[in-house]
């Protein structure tokens, strides 16, 4: 039986419920596999990133969105990450670095998420035990002690200004970091960043819609409340935390394969704060909102950049006077942040369920 | 298909249940929601629990002619208890969910049921409140235990799975029973009883026998006698009025058992909305209030969207008028004109529109048991939904005249079905009918039988009538509703009344004026659209009551009644109205169970309303 008469609970909760639904996800799907045969190749790198940069944002929607958990602590799972799959995919005869010559995709990537979720396995006690402002300053003090640690431990990092190569990726043969005789680095980049994307993103979907999902948001309606009803609060934070930390390590692995490079200065509040940025931009507890919020958030400086062409007041470099487009970017960030959190606090993916509730109603209003 | 085919067997709706299980058990026949899912009955299913039903009744000793009165609303254990009842040659009895204990007592010991099928608590406690005065009440099987179970030790009381239980049992001991009972069916038993809630007096019992039920299903169901194209298991209906209603009945049970239709149970009918839209019937069939309420329902949605949508929304609106005008004068078929507009408005507007109204895949949908205003018919048509007004009554079956698609009349109820006849009286111009779907009497009340029912076997149906254009009839009016002025001037109240009720704000209207010098109405609003009215004026109000004596509400009922007023003669014309202070209820006894008005009741309840607007200089 097709349509809205549901006689399962299963079609109740079908991912693509409805036609319309089946319908334009092939349509983005068959647009998004079009895109790098039409981009310029610095374009598509850009967009990789911001694939990348989705898969952590939907981490950190599912702990802080849809557990209701505030996490600063972001950059420090990213980190963690990143140095698991940059160590296991090193040279192993490099004399200054840490390196096992791992360099098969799937290896590092599952270790760089399965180190990164122990890691907020360990951390998630804490959120047991504290709520709200007192958890973001606890994991506040996570990202100022992997600051400290990655800045000194320099046969993993490299040490300050230096850093060392990033991940390497390579599935059954095939390198995708360099230019190959059909494709380019970058379509190559941007393809395999999208199937990622598209694997995690149906993780994560199929994870919220689960008895998981909804213990999540039971806990982050009213952990009290939730306990009452029989939800093990202390489980399911842990939970929270170890797929959300599983998530960033996975992109921390991702994000430094485009530019090949790592260094551990990067690694900063301003890091966590712009995937806060992400999520609360693109829609709380919602996959499809950290999608779009990763998208936007990381194509805005390419934005910026072209600023100063247009306003003379706004320079490119710092040396000059006025205000450098850095600053913008940051301005633009706590206005964005203020802006939806005043305006729409459902983000842009509330702004597109308006929109498709208008005209889902047509022609009445409701 | 041999019991199904004409002459061997009889056919009855248990053989044609049993039939369909017999050559699709698989087909799903019937849908209900339950705790927010939709449970899929097949036809084998449908079959065996009817069966376990039939077995059961045995069980309790139901002989051939007992009765088995179900009180409950629209579920699948009303089908299951009617096809059951009727495998053992008992007759159905259904009691209004509405009905309130004096009118239980009095349909329960009038029909003499042996056994209660009740739905809940409610009706178990009507029927407890006065199980003493009724002697042949053996049993009373209820199907929600809840505040019944472990609470009530009346010993009549038995819970549904323990009755189905009892069907098991009988069914290990007895495997051919209830076959063996099939096969003895006979043309004349009486396989259900319905009560027509008669505006007048007590309901009066109407005896269909099986030949009556046949007779009618293969009129109406298998020679696609409203349809056009018979139903196929492809249709499907919802069913969400009253089944012990004929009309409900005949779209529901016959069309299932019939043709093979599926079934959707509503949950209530407060949902109907809702559940139109899930469940997009393919036939529809609606009471005038009922397509009144969706028509209006569009209107002030429409009218209370947003700028762009109200724009929109009007402008296809004034459109689908214009359609609705063409395909009235042209008996329900386009022009090309109206067609080509059509078609634009359908893709930016009227799918859209009928999707979230739950009509848009209707093939056919008609209006009956009441007579309904052209302009709503013609809302519906314009919109692009094949609207017929249909007309049949229970004391012939629901069989009588229907407009055809393709051969609308819009203001007629239609054509004779084939194998019915209808003249209309010489002198008193009332219609009568003839055919095998003539009913076999009022249950012991053989003198009323006698009044209705002449010695050449035409069926008096009290309702006026005439013929236009010789192939299509219109009915005036109830015989007995026909307003004499003083001035001695014969006017029909229904056509007035019907044009009050399309306007979105007026809920009920009655006129009076029987031996008066004028017309004059009694006129309820409706309380959604004129609350809704009142709000976007910043009207302030509290009740029904309240918002009924509001000098604003009075003056937009009366634009209403101006409007009206303008298209009837001078001695047509109501002179003026009073809005009731509250709302009809049955259980008032101001409507009967079909949500008539009972005009005698209505008019002595207000009797000071009434008086008032006939004082000298009233106004």
């Amino acid at each position: 039986m097709s349509g809205r008469l549901a006689t399962s609970y299963g079609q109740d909760m079908a991912l693509l419920n409805t036609p319309a639904k089946r319908w334009w996800t092939l349509v983005l799907v068959v647009a998004a596999v079009a895109l790098p045969f039409v981009l310029e190749d610095d374009l598509l790198v850009v967009l990789a990133t911001a694939f990348v940069a989705a898969i952590g944002a939907i981490g950190l929607n599912i702990v802080t969105g849809y557990a209701g958990q505030v996490s600063l602590g972001h950059a420090f799972f990213l980190a963690i990450g990143a140095y698991t799959a940059a160590a296991l995919s090193g040279d192993p005869d490099s004399t200054r670095l840490i390196g096992f010559g791992i360099t098969s995709l799937p290896v590092w990537l599952l270790a760089a998420g399965l180190v990164a979720g122990l890691a907020g396995l360990i951390v998630a006690p804490l959120a047991a035990r504290l709520r709200g402002l007192y958890l973001a300053v606890v994991t506040l003090g996570l990202v100022f002690i992997g600051e400290h640690v990655f800045k000194h431990w320099r046969d993993l990092t490299g040490g300050v200004g230096v850093g060392r190569p990033a991940a390497v990726p390579e599935l059954f043969g095939l390198e995708f970091a360099v230019d190959g005789a059909m494709f380019t680095k970058a379509q190559k980049l941007y393809l395999l960043m999208f199937v990622l994307l598209v694997i995690f993103g149906v993780l994560a979907r199929n994870l919220v819609r689960s008895r998981i999902g909804r213990a999540l948001a039971a806990v982050r309606d009213r952990d009290l409340a939730a306990e009452v009803i029989g939800v093990d609060v202390t489980r399911y934070k842990m939970i929270a935390f170890a797929v959300s930390s599983f998530y960033a390590g996975v992109a921390g692995a991702l994000l430094y394969v485009m530019i090949g490079f790592v260094e551990p200065g990067s690694f900063n509040l301003a890091l966590s704060v712009q995937y806060i940025a992400m999520i609360l931009v693109g829609g709380v507890a919602t996959i499809s909102g950290s999608v779009l919020g990763a998208l936007f958030i990381t194509l805005l400086p390419r934005l910026t950049r072209e600023l100063p062409a247009v306003l003379p007041f706004v320079s490119s470099s710092s040396t000059a006077g006025g205000i450098t487009v850095f600053q913008v970017e940051a301005i633009l960030y706590g206005l964005l942040i203020i802006g939806f959190l005043i305006f729409e606090p459902r983000g842009l993916f509330g702004i597109w369920i308006r929109i498709r509730t208008y005209w889902k109603a047509w022609p009445f209003s409701h | 298909m041999s019991t199904v085919t004409a002459g061997t067997r009889l056919a009855t709706i248990a053989t044609r249940v049993r039939e369909r299980a017999r050559t699709t058990p698989d087909v799903i026949a019937l849908r209900e929601k339950d705790l927010g899912l939709w449970q899929q009955v097949s036809w084998s299913a449908y079959w065996d629990t009817a069966t376990l039903v039939g077995h059961a009744l045995l069980a309790l000793g139901i002989e051939p002619g007992d009765r088995v009165a179900i009180h409950s609303e629209n579920r699948r254990e009303w089908l299951y208890t009617d096809v059951g009842t009727v495998a053992v040659r008992a007759a159905t009895v259904g009691l209004y969910p509405t009905n309130p204990v004096a009118e239980v007592a009095y349909l329960l010991r009038h029909s003499g049921s042996r056994v209660l099928v009740a739905e809940d608590q409610e009706q178990v406690d009507k029927a407890l409140a006065v199980a003493d005065e009724l002697p042949d009440l053996e049993h009373i099987v209820y199907l929600e235990p809840r505040g019944i179970r472990n609470r009530y030790d009346d010993p009549r009381l038995l819970a549904w799975p323990d009755f189905l239980a009892l069907g098991q049992q009988h069914r290990a001991a007895h495997p051919a029973a209830v076959d063996e009972r099939m096969d003895q069916a006979r043309p004349d038993d009486v396989a259900t009883l319905v009560y027509t809630s008669g505006t007048t007096g007590p309901p009066k019992g109407v005896m269909l026998t099986v030949a009556n039920v046949d007779f009618a299903i293969r009129e109406l169901v298998e020679r696609g006698g409203f349809t056009g194209a018979p139903p196929s298991p492809k249709d499907s209906v919802l069913s969400y009025l009253p089944l012990c209603h004929v009309a409900e009945r005949v779209f529901s049970c016959w069309f299932g058992a019939g043709a093979g239709v599926c079934v959707h149970f509503a949950e209530s009918i407060e949902t109907v909305a809702g559940n139109l839209h899930e469940v997009q019937p393919t036939i529809l069939f609606g009471v005038p209030r009922i397509w009144e309420k969706i028509a209006a329902g569009v209107q002030i949605r429409i009218a209370s969207a947003g700028p762009l949508k109200r724009s929109a929304g009007g402008f296809w609106l004034r459109r689908a008028d214009w359609i609705g005008d063409v395909l009235a004068a042209n008996g329900g078929r386009h022009t090309v004109a109206s067609r080509l507009v059509h078609a634009v408005g359908y893709l930016v507007c009227y799918r859209a529109l009928l999707d979230r109204v739950g009509l848009r895949k209707v093939r056919y949908a008609a209006s009956g048991a009441a007579p309904i205003a052209p302009e709503v018919l013609r809302f519906f048509m314009g919109l692009g939904l094949p609207m017929h007004e249909v007309y049949g009554m229970t004391e012939n079956s629901a069989v009588a005249t229907a407009n055809r698609p393709g051969r609308v009349k819009v203001g007629t109820v239609g054509e004779p079905h084939d194998r019915a006849e209808i003249r209309i009286d010489e002198l008193t111009g009332e219609i009568l009918t003839r055919h095998d779907g003539t009913f076999a009497g009022y249950w012991h009340d053989p003198e009323a039988t006698a009044r209705v029912i002449d010695p050449d076997g035409w069926l008096h149906t009290g309702d006026v009538g005439e013929w236009v254009d010789g192939t299509h009839l219109r009915i005036t009016d109830r015989m007995k509703d026909l307003i004499i002025t003083a001035g001695g001037k014969n006017i029909a109240p229904s056509e007035i009344e019907n044009a009050l009720k399309a306007s979105p704000y007026v809920k009920e209207a009655v006129v009076i004026g029987d031996g008066r010098k004028y017309l004059t109405a009694l006129i309820g609003i409706e309380p959604d659209t004129v609350g809704h009215w009142a709000q976007q004026r910043r009207l302030p109000y509290s009740t029904y009551r309240d918002l009924s004596s509001k000098q604003e509400v009075i003056a937009l009922v009366q634009g209403v009644v101006d409007e009206v007023n303008e298209r009837f003669a001078t001695v047509e014309q109501v002179k003026t109205f009073r809005l009731l202070p509250k709302l009809l209820e049955h259980e008032d006894g101001e409507l009967t169970a079909t949500q008539k008005v009972k005009r005698s009741a209505v008019a002595s309840a207000y009797e000071e309303l009434v008086e008032s607007m006939y004082r000298v200089g009233a106004r």
